[in-house]
């Protein structure tokens, strides 16, 4: 092929000029550790970067979050702790209260005791994180939740909203619990069912907090869940003997006999300490209906003549007024008389029950709060695992390989030089040169 | 006879000299774009008639050619007509490829930072500062949008100015085409030799001509070429020039459009016709690629806009407002062709942004109906009324009416990502909480727990927070009461199954009993509630373009994909048809470059025939002496 000189200098000049680019793209590759500069180099890599990238900032936002759950966590589980202590201080104290040789100056004393801690309660129940948001005040932060209305009446002023934070893709975690679940959401009686003396009696039958036999007849829809049990004493003396009516509330009608309430019969016989059964037992029952609410409750003592003690469903009654009702009766203490030491009993009775209620509720919200730290701790573990995984996989996508890249670069090297030399010996060469 | 060595050796001399003029014009050349090499044609003079015979008269020079191949000539146009469009291409597209990779400008960062200081907010819904960073981060975002969105205007812009200089340089050459013709037309025909050099600047501008458009050349039979471009329009016929010019579209004013001036008559130039030089390029890009990448990235911004908006405005802001719009941004743009007759205003308003396209519309009214053309595939519609819902976009007759043959072109992603801005500026409004929050009454005995609520879209109900109470009439049985329930009573309980009044929803687990009350009532004072502003935090990772199959952030992918890929392609392509030229070039050259060192050997022998030439007079001067001496 005839080749103009023209030719010889501009594919000379072209070859240099593209050995230059290669030299000048690896120069830049090089200096900035990138092995995409710009999404033309890599379509497929630099899109998935993006993805990648967003992933990553997601995930250290989640850990982020952690952190602050873990936070509202600790503050949370720090006040039960200190609500644990108290519970079970004011528990103490209510056995103690118990002991039959104690004066009333005794009482009077514990019951000064009893009113520091409830005021110690109300200060938990409103304690804030420290940046002036209440905790159990559900969403409404800057609300003191609780506040006393009249002596042992505490309103609440929060709602039931529980924060959730995200932690993870498909992950959230509550970081705080509402003072009504906590302080307000506590059953009475023994968490099913309630057993309390009528206000009435004059007798000195103490009841106990019974026991569910078979939680599947308690719940059944056929259970009226509100009965009377009903005393009769006829005689006086040693030939006095007390039986009992079980009473329907709901139908108004006797569960023994069938009868309406209130003029008898009184079908079972009692001894103190008897267990009594919501279950037919024929005979004595007369009622042809058989029935079995699969509870039983425990009257000790000696109730008087229609005395009664009702059993129904429990309902929530909130920690203060059982702390309250526990002052109050320490404080009015016992008149003297059968009557008196058994309302004073059945009161403390009560009092504990609602007192394990609250701290078994408690309980149960610190070893939730724990899950949850526990899931949080988890999630972030993961979540670091992935943001580690993505990390690689970015750094695969866009990274330098500097061993390849430096072989490279001395490699187009030794191709400039030896363009460059030629380009000068071809050049060189001219027949005017010779003329 | 020395007569004839006389005049033969003058002929040599003659032809000696012409054939070193000839080389030093050539070597003065050598570096003269579009020059091609001459030679001299030498034949031999008329030979005189004897009775020995034809003896020869000397030698004479038929004419100077240059060394020139139509056929490569025209692969050399065509090549370089389709390199400076791949180069043209590539160069307008490794922009916007450079724009969208800067980590600086990208539009990534600014995503995920408003997104984290959304969570931020919902994590510390109180927090002041955690609002005060939500607001920032939007700002942010929404001026990335804007830098982005000018990014691409500022390259329309660019491709505009690079067109009207185009058009400008055509113009020249035609007209320096016409001229041309005019002189060689001239030259040839008097004596008929060709006017090389004139030719080589002709054959020169047409070359020129190919960068900027594709051009064909056809030869006439006077010397004379015409030129003609794309779909064979013509540039150049003979001495006569049609102009092109640049002028605003009719159907987008705001758009410039090459038209082609004929006699009077401005005919605008269909862009499919222009497919090569960087005209071409410039077209085909700020119709394809441009406008792709500006809608794409208006998509992603009312994804963003639109989403956080409706989801914002079913918040509750610190004060205990109901949320207002977050950012605000523009109403699709909706063009009247300028050359409607009728009177008739379209309006465009966004509907729904998951199904919004990245493509522009054109309406067409033909007298009784409506057809949409969605531009990216030409898919048609018809509908004989408005208002109508196509892709996400609802379109209405906003006043007058149309006539028969009005159009409108509707671009509902084009002005959105420069036009974003923020519409909230204040922490405290950012409606972080929900509006309603629910209860269970503490005097239940049942099991039944209700959920925290959700507040539907699209906008709330009236009655949103009016207080609603559930009341429990049996184990299975509720009634509702409140202002805009209705009052129903007698409703069945199912586990778990949604309860929807006054624009919430919630839902009852467990086993409520006889008598249990549950309300839904305003968040009065929620302000440590942040589920609204996770729900907006969760947007970042929901599903809600392009028909629930893409994210934000994927949308923003796809766009960058997509000019990677394009920007990749025209790379690879704008160096394949390099090469091509370089080619076809050095077939060129090899055929018409001047090559120094023949050029010198060249010379060493018209020096030599010269030299010979000369010896030839002297002889025959020499046999004339003998002839003197003879009568001496």
């Amino acid at each position: 092929m005839r080749v103009s000189t023209s030719m010889i200098y501009a594919v000379g000049i072209s070859g240099i000029q593209e050995r230059q680019q290669d030299l000048f793209r690896l120069q830049q590759q090089l200096s900035t550790g990138q092995r995409v500069l710009v999404p033309a180099d890599d379509p497929v890599a630099a899109a998935a970067a993006l993805d990648l990238k967003q992933s990553l900032a997601i995930h250290d936002q989640y850990r982020a979050n952690g952190d602050m759950a873990t936070a509202q966590l600790f503050a949370e589980e720090g006040a039960l702790g200190n609500l644990t202590t108290l519970l079970q201080d004011v528990k103490t104290i209510a056995v103690y209260a118990g002991n039959a040789a104690l004066s009333a100056s005794d009482r009077a004393t514990l019951a000064v005791e009893l009113r520091s801690h409830y005021q110690d309660l109300l200060a938990i129940a409103n304690q804030n994180n420290g940046n002036g948001r209440y905790l159990f005040s559900g969403y409404q932060g800057a609300t003191r939740p609780f506040a006393e209305t009249a002596p042992g009446s505490v309103a609440y002023f929060g709602d039931q909203g529980q924060q959730l934070v995200q932690i993870g893709a498909s992950r959230t975690v509550a970081v705080s619990d509402s003072g009504a679940a906590v302080f307000l959401a506590i059953r009475d009686g023994n968490g099913t069912f309630a057993a309390s003396p009528a206000g009435s009696n004059s007798g000195g039958g103490i009841v106990g907090p019974g026991s569910v036999t078979e939680m599947a007849l308690w719940s059944s829809a056929l259970n009226p869940r509100d009965f009377t049990i009903r005393f009769h004493v006829a005689g006086s003396g040693a030939a006095a003997q007390t039986t009992y009516d079980i009473v329907d509330n709901v139908n108004n009608v006797s569960l023994l006999s069938g009868a309406a309430p209130g003029g008898g019969p009184y079908l079972r016989p009692y001894s103190a300490g008897s267990t009594i059964a919501l279950k037919s037992q024929v005979p004595p029952d007369t009622n042809p209906v058989t029935f079995d609410f699969g509870v039983t409750v425990t009257v000790d003592g000696a109730p008087a003549d229609n005395d009664a003690f009702s059993v129904r469903a429990s309902v929530n009654r909130d920690l203060f007024s059982t702390l309250h009702g526990l002052i109050a009766s320490l404080e009015s203490g016992k008149a003297g008389g059968a009557a008196s030491a058994a309302a004073y009993q059945n009161t403390l009775n009560a009092s504990m029950a609602g007192l394990d209620n609250a701290l078994d509720k408690v309980l149960t919200v610190r070893a939730e709060v724990g899950t949850r730290l526990r899931a949080v701790s988890a999630e972030q573990n993961t979540s670091e695992g992935i943001s580690l995984d993505h990390g690689r996989r970015l750094s695969e996508l866009l990274d330098l390989d500097y061993a390849k890249a430096i072989s490279d670069l001395s490699q187009r090297q030794i191709e400039l030089q030896a363009a460059q030399k030629s380009f000068i010996s071809v050049t060189s060469l001219n027949l005017f040169n010779l003329l | 006879m020395s007569n004839g060595i006389l005049g033969i050796g003058i002929s040599g001399l003659a032809a000696a000299q012409a054939g070193l003029v000839t080389t030093g014009h050539n070597i003065a050349n050598a570096s003269t774009a579009g020059y091609h090499r001459q030679s001299i044609h030498q034949g031999t003079a008329p030979p005189l008639l004897t009775g020995s015979g034809y003896i020869g008269q000397g030698t004479r020079v038929n004419t100077v050619l240059r060394a020139y191949s139509g056929f490569i000539e025209g692969q050399v146009g065509e090549a370089q007509a389709q390199a400076s469009y791949f180069a043209a291409y590539y160069a307008q597209l490794a922009e916007i490829d450079n724009v969208v990779a800067d980590s600086q400008v990208g539009l990534s960062s600014a995503l995920q930072e408003f997104f984290a200081s959304t969570q931020g907010v919902a994590t510390d819904p109180s927090s002041m500062p955690a609002r005060q960073l939500m607001l920032a981060a939007g700002e942010t975002l929404a001026s990335r949008f804007n830098l982005l969105g000018a990014r691409f205007d500022e390259a329309r812009a660019g491709v505009d100015t690079k067109v009207r200089n185009v058009i400008g340089e055509i113009n020249s050459y035609a007209q320096q085409i016409a001229a041309l013709n005019t002189s060689i037309v001239a030259a040839q025909q008097n004596p008929a030799q060709p006017p090389n050099d004139l030719l080589d600047r002709r054959d020169l501008m047409i070359n020129q001509l190919n960068r900027l458009v594709g051009a064909t050349a056809v030869a006439q039979s006077d010397g004379s070429i015409d030129v003609f471009i794309g779909n064979g329009q013509s540039l150049v016929i003979g001495r006569q020039v049609m102009t092109l010019t640049v002028a605003p579209s009719q159907a987008d004013p705001s758009r410039l459009e090459v038209g082609y001036v004929s006699s009077g008559q401005t005919v605008p130039l269909q862009q499919a016709s222009l497919r090569s030089g960087s005209l071409g390029a410039l077209l085909a890009f700020r119709n394809g690629d441009l406008n792709a990448a500006q809608n794409a990235l208006g998509r992603v911004a009312i994804g963003v806009g639109l989403g956080i908006n409706n989801q914002h405005q079913l918040g509750q802001d610190l004060t205990g407002a109901l949320g207002a719009a977050f950012f605000s941004f523009p109403a699709p743009a909706v063009i009247g062709n300028t050359g409607n007759t009728g009177s008739a205003n379209l309006s465009a308003a966004l509907a729904d942004a998951n199904a919004l396209t990245v493509s522009e519309y054109r309406v067409d009214y033909d007298g009784s109906q409506y057809r949409v053309t969605r531009l990216s595939d030409d898919a048609v519609t018809v509908y004989a009324t408005l208002p109508q819902t196509v892709d996400g976009i609802t379109l209405a007759l906003a006043s007058g009416s149309p006539a028969a043959g009005d159009s409108f072109l509707i671009a509902p992603t084009r002005n959105i990502a420069r036009g974003m801005t923020m519409a909230l500026q204040d922490g405290a409004s950012i409606a972080a909480a929900m509006p309603i929050r629910t209860a269970a009454a503490g005097g239940n005995t049942g099991s039944g727990r209700i959920s925290a609520g959700t507040v539907d879209a699209p906008l709330p109900n009236v009655n949103l927070q009016q207080q609603v109470t559930i009341t429990f009439t049996g184990a299975n049985t509720f009634d509702i009461s409140g202002t805009g329930t209705g009052n129903p009573s007698g409703l069945i309980y199912t586990a778990g199954a949604s309860i929807s009044y006054n624009g919430w929803t919630t839902q009852l687990q467990g086993n409520p009993a006889a008598g249990d009350v549950f309300t839904v009532s305003a968040n009065s004072g929620g302000v440590a509630d942040g589920r609204n502003a996770r729900a907006m935090a969760g947007l970042q990772t929901s599903n809600i373009l392009g028909n629930g199959t893409m994210d934000y952030q994927g949308a923003y992918s796809l766009m960058v994909a997509t000019v990677g890929n394009r920007t990749q392609q025209f790379e690879i392509m704008a160096r394949a048809q390099e090469t091509v030229l370089d080619q076809a070039l050095q077939a060129q050259q090899s055929m018409s470059g001047v090559n120094l060192d023949e050029e010198a050997a060249s010379l060493l022998r018209y020096q030599q025939a010269y030299q010979a030439s000369g010896k030839l007079i002297q002889i025959s001067s020499a046999l004339f002496q003998t002839l003197l001496e003879l009568g001496r």
